[in-house]
């Protein structure tokens, strides 16, 4: 389905185009050369750990902070030195930044009142966010008299009201409890799927990305590390630091390549692995490559594995999750190992501190050439 | 709590004992405002009610009037004047300015009211800076008349308060939560919008306690109305000193102070109504 959409648009279509820009604070390269092109009605995230330039970038988006280099389009108008207010951007903050001195139907209608709406027009279009956000009968209340996912409600209703060419959201949903932020997401999703505004997500939880997200940015140290769509970001990480920041993942030791025609051996001191050869691979014997596995690619092994990718390693602890239980084991030559075993299968346990044979499935496993980080 | 509490009783003695010799005194000028006066003496005589009758006079009706609207100008143009520097204090981006602006700002506070007040009327006297100034400039012919005058007071007065009114407004200012303003912008307002539609309002709290402090304070002024009024310009302090060191009447003087004491009350208990309100607005997030 994102394909099509893909396929859909036209190369001019961007309602965000980023430019070679970078942004110094004293010594600090927070944002080091980042170009991004963000399609129209695209929900684009910007994911990585705190510090990695995401919130720069995603205020220089808005207008906030100033690029030391670089331009940046929004609508295919260049606004690098354009002030905030004249930027057509909706902002929804982390601490949402409502008014506290308006009630929640002048919050909303501000945006309106400085785009010299009519009394009518705006009264109309305030309700039509009040109800779209599920809040009517609330438009007189005071912001303090609100929970905090009604909060969260107005400040997206003050954000997307003034229909913005972009609407930007810096970590939304982080100060909501866990069940609320789930709620949310699923609204978020709707949201965007009604209005179709282009929306820049800024986040450090790699699930919200992946559930929300038509492409993620992840970005470390200033610097995009991939833009890729959820399924390709977490089976292709471009990287080392992707692999291990979307999702759990085993990071092997180095291993020695083997390449034949349909697979590639991994040798890894004793330890020998096969995995089905990909087309993209350009590997050559001989080279060091790195393997990343996913815990859930893991299982106990059994006869019918022939002993094929099959290593022992010593049960260090079980954590007991509920729909699944990670297993932690240390293997001799790899190092700690994590797998994931579906169920709370509690009876097929190896019991802590005994020898367990585990199967290794390489047909998704992530490698990578040694050199690139 | 009620473990903690015989830890901190003995560091409140020296308060009690402060506030219950203020009291004292208190009553003191409360009870000698029901004394008879002895022309012609400092001693009283017995119980009466006349220093009472005797308020009922238009001099001394005009003098309050004078007193509260020359304390509402004091605290209305110190605000004014404050405000912008209290915000160039709090948002300057330079931590040298901000430095500069507090060391200006605060400094006025460690000279005396008296140092303060003689530097003034050497400002705005006949031959003050301003005057000599302006003829030099040729823009007036004789002095313009500053010294002796209510706008003359009111401008001693104003540099007055500005310190401390200058610290309570950057307290307000401070709190403010920049994402407010960065919302407004963001939503399209321009700055001056953002500044008359969120950061006034914000602070709105702030510019009504620091003008009550000021107003209240002002009340009680008395070397500054004193030296620069002359005589002329009489706030409620200048004629209970009258009244009690000029003519004696102490019993009067008592009543007249605790008029303004009364005045001084009655206007901070309305203003502070006004406060509660805008802080039941603003409750927090």
């Amino acid at each position: 389905m994102i394909h099509q959409k893909m396929t859909a648009l036209q190369p001019d279509d961007c309602a965000v185009e980023i430019n070679h820009v970078s942004r110094v604070f004293g010594s600090v390269q927070a944002v080091n050369d980042v170009s991004l092109s963000i399609r129209t009605g695209e929900f684009i995230t910007l994911l990585g750990p705190s510090g990695c330039g995401k919130t720069t970038l995603l205020n220089m988006v808005a207008g906030f902070i100033n690029p030391s280099s670089g331009a940046i389009r929004i609508g295919g108008k260049d606004v690098t030195n354009v002030p905030v207010h004249l930027r057509d951007t909706g902002m929804v903050f982390q601490s949402y930044a409502l008014f506290p001195h308006m009630n929640v139907f002048d919050n909303v209608a501000f945006g309106l009142r400085q785009r010299k709406f009519t009394k009518a027009d705006i009264s109309s279009k305030v309700m039509q966010a009040i109800e779209m956000m599920s809040l009517s009968g609330m438009e007189h209340r005071r912001i303090s008299q609100l929970s905090g996912g009604q909060q969260q409600r107005v400040a997206l209703a003050r954000a997307i009201v003034i229909k913005p060419k972009v609407l930007l959201l810096d970590e939304p949903l982080s100060a909501l409890d866990k069940s609320l932020r789930a709620q949310m997401q699923v609204e978020l999703i709707e949201l965007h799927r009604n209005t179709g505004l282009t929306t820049i997500f800024v986040t450090h939880d790699q699930g919200e990305a992946l559930s929300l997200s038509d492409r993620i940015v992840v970005m470390n140290r200033g610097q995009i590390q991939q833009v890729a769509e959820p399924i390709d970001l977490y089976r292709n990480p471009a990287n080392g630091f992707v692999a291990s920041f979307i999702g759990e993942i085993n990071a092997l030791p180095p291993a020695t390549c083997t390449v034949a025609s349909d697979e590639i051996s991994l040798d890894i001191g004793n330890i020998r692995l096969i995995a089905p050869r990909r087309p993209e691979w350009q590997f050559a014997s001989g080279q060091s490559a790195k393997a990343f596995v996913r815990p859930e690619h893991i299982r106990i092994a059994t006869p019918a594995d022939g002993g094929r990718n099959v290593v022992t390693g010593e049960v260090l602890t079980h954590i007991y999750q509920g729909s699944h239980t990670i297993t932690r084991l240390n293997v001799d030559g790899l190092g700690p190992i994590e797998m994931r075993l579906p169920g709370g299968d509690v009876v097929g346990r190896v019991p802590v501190g005994l020898k367990a044979d585990i199967a290794i499935n390489l047909a998704e496993v992530v490698l990578l050439s040694n050199t690139a980080n | 709590m009620t473990q903690q509490r015989p830890f901190f009783i003995p560091f409140l003695v020296p308060a009690v004992l402060v506030a219950v010799i203020f009291a004292a005194a208190m009553f003191n000028v409360f009870q000698y405002s029901f004394l008879e006066f002895v022309p012609g003496s400092v001693e009283v005589g017995g119980f009466t009610l006349d220093n009472f009758a005797r308020i009922n006079r238009p001099i001394y009706y005009w003098v309050l009037l004078d007193t509260f609207l020359l304390s509402f100008a004091t605290a209305f143009f110190a605000l004014v004047l404050s405000y912008p520097i209290a915000f160039a204090v709090v948002r300057a981006e330079r931590n040298w300015v901000r430095s500069v602006l507090v060391v200006l700002a605060i400094t006025p506070l460690f000279t005396g009211e008296i140092v303060r007040t003689y530097s003034w009327m050497l400002v705005l006297g006949t031959d003050g800076v301003i005057n000599t100034t302006l003829k030099a400039l040729g823009l007036i012919e004789g002095s313009i008349p500053i010294m002796y005058t209510r706008p003359g007071v009111v401008i001693a007065l104003v540099q007055f308060a500005m310190p401390v009114m200058i610290i309570l407004l950057a307290t307000a200012i401070s709190q403010v939560k920049r994402d407010c303003e960065k919302a407004a912008a963001n939503l399209g307002a321009t700055p001056n919008t953002v500044f008359w539609r969120v950061t006034i309002p914000l602070t709105m709290p702030g510019i009504l306690s620091s003008f009550v402090v000021v107003f209240a304070w002002t009340m009680s002024a008395f070397s500054t109305p004193q030296l620069i009024g002359g005589g002329k310009v009489l706030m409620i302090s200048n004629v209970v000193y009258l009244q009690g060191f000029s003519s004696f009447n102490l019993p009067f003087a008592a009543v007249l102070s605790l008029i303004a004491l009364g005045a001084a009350l009655g206007s901070l208990g309305l203003m502070k109504l006004a406060t509660a309100r805008f802080e039941r607005k603003l409750a927090t997030v």
